[in-house]
């Protein structure tokens, strides 16, 4: 049953959609798949509390928001000039020059019973953008997008990247901006051919008030490697939902994640890594921080499938409660289907070390200052896979400005 | 013994303890400016328990007596305001605090310490020269400065790099938690160096041992045994030697020379 300012909602956007329709991108194809998501959203509609994977989101507040009217992100964009064998479309531009081929690639969200935010993504693909990285290109700068979201309208966004064999890129996409009406998705597809090495690393610093739904896939194939950082440091709403699939034999997958909630924000960060492939391995690292009433789920699962005999899966998630009223959810799930097999995981959530705490009392530090020093320390571990300066700047005065004695803090890490 | 300096820390049957367990029974000692004294006793007799009670760590419960520091009721403020205010801790486990810069926690310490006194914080070069200086007394390699407090240091390089920090911050009330147990003997000399240096008519230190070999290094004014949650026997150097000779059950069996 469907509350009904959702089907509302979903009515007003399928009515807005088909006005718009006709001036998107991509010839007959890729209007047939919008259609055709359009149709099935409506009839499945979004996801709800009911729905395991999505329990723990604040739903009052995301039904309240709009979903209409998609419109364009203000975005920037720095890369390398003129790198050989590097290409980057707007979104719409790639899908008039290759829809066909664009819509071959592409999944259509599957039959699950929660791809209600992956069909909202296809049925508003438009905006966004497309990345390809010819075999054996290396690109030596990371490649950094911004997707300013506009303040008074939400924004449906896709992303394609497409790796060649052996090609190597450092992606660096912030996301920031957004409001407090309405509710943007978005929808990023990873492609990494055999051999091939995608660095991404992923900076939500989006407005207090913006609430946002984030659905990243990547397959990975024979031998190569994704490395994900991911900061969760902004919005009212974040959910993140990701799937890796390690397809080929030796894929490889690092997810290290942070989240930081304070005030009465909520981060939801729910995670598949998927080891198809035989000698697959996977390693996931997140810690996440919650004060005031802020609140937080970190849902990993690891699947180890029937063909993925000599795998090796490794996954932690350490997390830090602030306050009495602030909450963290952490839930590792192994499914495990074959043999020979090495995984590790654990979870722990807790409040800062009260010996720690003692120690920088008893060197004069005040309580206060103190706490801010083992929190940022808490955040650096992961802060410190950061290998471009500027934004691990940024990452470090988006964390260490919600502490206090932000100055004498990150003078001391 | 030198009674000449003013009272530094005077302990009046103090008792104390943890929820349900009593540790100190009623302990008196005195300290004054100049002075150094070493706390012996055996294995769980509240030696910490002293040095915890005074730094001021939570989950102590004072029962009965007073604690006076500078004719202060020291039990009355908080660990951060004795730090400002002289009173330094070398503890018996250094904890271990990845991510947090050794050298800049010890600069912070001594900051917070100067502006306490209306006195300049000092720049980052500054105080570099001065770790430099300490460091090379202690015997201590640059990699200490780029290090996480205490992070993957050994043993005896916890215990150096505590009394490196108490020469640097020159309390004016310093207490060492068996700051010599766990050392090899040159590190024991290094450490001892250190306690020496910070030897002044205006400071006083409080040794608190298991073991009566670092006496050989240092010179204390007095000697205690500590044994049961109180001070059994006060004496000079020469009951270091007799308890080395006789043990603690001595003292145990045949108290009142407190
Ligand atoms: N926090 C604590 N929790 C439980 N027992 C404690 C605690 N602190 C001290 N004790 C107990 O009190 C006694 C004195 O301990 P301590 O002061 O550490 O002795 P010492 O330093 O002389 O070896 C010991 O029996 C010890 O086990
Ligand atoms: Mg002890």
């Amino acid at each position: 049953m469907k509350s009904d300012p959702r089907q509302h909602a979903l009515n007003t956007l399928a009515e807005q959609l088909g006005q718009l329709s006709p001036g998107l991108p991509g010839g007959s194809a890729w209007s047939a798949r919008r259609h055709q998501a359009l149709q099935r959203l409506l009839a499945e509609g979004l996801p709800d509390k009911r729905n395991e994977n999505w329990r723990y989101l604040d739903w009052a507040e995301l039904d309240r928001r709009s979903l209409t009217a998609p419109a364009g992100l203000h975005g920037g964009l720095a890369h390398p000039p003129g790198t050989p064998g590097l290409e980057i479309l707007p979104l719409g531009e790639a899908l008039e020059r290759e829809g066909e081929r664009l819509a071959a690639l592409l999944p259509l969200p599957g039959s699950e019973s929660d791809t209600g935010f992956d069909l909202l993504a296809e049925a508003s693909t438009g905006t966004g953008w497309w990345v390809r990285v010819a075999a054996g290109v290396e690109v030596g700068e990371p490649l950094q997008i911004l997707h300013q979201r506009k303040p008074d309208a939400p924004s449906h966004l896709r992303v394609i990247i497409e790796l060649g064999a052996g090609a190597r890129l450092h992606l660096i996409e912030r996301f920031a901006g957004g409001d407090g009406e309405v509710l943007s998705v978005q929808a990023t597809s990873l492609f990494l051919a055999d051999g091939s090495a995608l660095q991404h690393t992923r900076l939500f610093e989006c407005s207090g008030e913006s609430a946002l739904v984030d659905q990243l896939e990547a397959s990975v194939e024979r031998d190569a490697r994704y490395r994900q950082a991911l900061f969760m440091l902004g919005g009212r709403v974040l959910r993140s939902s990701q799937r890796l699939r390690l397809r080929g034999r030796g894929a490889e997958a690092e997810l290290d994640g942070l989240f930081v909630v304070d005030g009465q924000r909520q981060a939801d960060l729910y995670t598949v890594i998927d080891h198809e492939g035989p000698q697959t391995r996977s390693r996931e690292r997140v810690h996440g921080v919650a004060s005031g009433r802020g609140r937080a789920a970190f849902n990993g699962r690891i699947l180890v499938g029937p063909a993925a005999a000599g795998s090796d899966s490794s996954q932690t998630s350490r997390n830090l409660l602030l306050s009495p009223t602030a909450e963290i959810n952490a839930r590792p799930q192994l499914e495990i289907l074959t043999d020979e097999v090495k995984c590790s995981h654990g979870a722990t959530t807790g409040s800062l070390d009260p010996d720690q705490l003692f120690y920088l009392l008893s060197r004069g530090i005040d309580p206060e200052t103190a706490r801010g020093i083992l929190t940022y320390a808490f955040c650096e571990d992961v802060v410190g896979v950061v290998t471009d300066p500027a934004v691990r700047r940024r990452i470090e005065e988006l964390v260490a400005g919600q502490l206090p004695d932000r100055d004498l803090i990150q003078e001391l890490l | 013994m030198s009674n000449n300096g003013a009272t530094i820390l005077r302990i009046e049957n103090l008792h104390a303890g943890i929820p349900g367990r009593k540790i100190l029974k009623g302990l008196n000692l005195e300290v004054r400016a100049g002075e150094m004294h070493a706390i012996m006793g055996p294995n769980g007799s509240g030696k910490s328990t002293l040095a915890s009670v005074l730094a001021g760590r939570p989950g102590y419960e004072i029962t009965a007596g007073s604690v006076t520091y500078l004719g202060q009721d020291l039990l009355a403020m908080a660990p951060e305001e004795r730090a400002r205010q002289g009173v330094f801790l070398a503890f018996q486990y250094p904890v271990e605090i990845p991510g947090v810069n050794n050298v800049y926690l010890l600069k912070a310490a001594y900051n917070a310490r100067r502006k306490h006194r209306g006195e300049p914080e000092v720049d980052a070069f500054e105080f570099l020269e001065l770790v430099r200086g300490k460091m090379k007394l202690m015997g201590m390699n640059e990699s200490f400065l780029s290090r996480g407090v205490n992070e993957g240091f050994s043993g005896g390089e916890k215990k150096r790099n505590e009394v490196l920090q108490m020469t640097v911050l020159e309390p004016t009330l310093a207490l060492l938690d068996e700051t010599d147990s766990g050392l090899d003997i040159d590190a024991l000399k290094v450490v001892s160096q250190g306690v020496n240096s910070l030897r002044d008519p205006s400071r006083a230190i409080v040794m608190v041992t298991h073991y009566q070999r670092l006496l050989d290094h240092v010179q204390p004014d007095q000697v205690h045994v500590l044994a049961d949650g109180r001070i059994l026997r006060t004496g000079d150097r020469t009951l270091a030697l007799e308890l080395e000779r006789r043990g603690y059950d001595w003292v145990q069996a045949a108290p009142g020379a407190a």
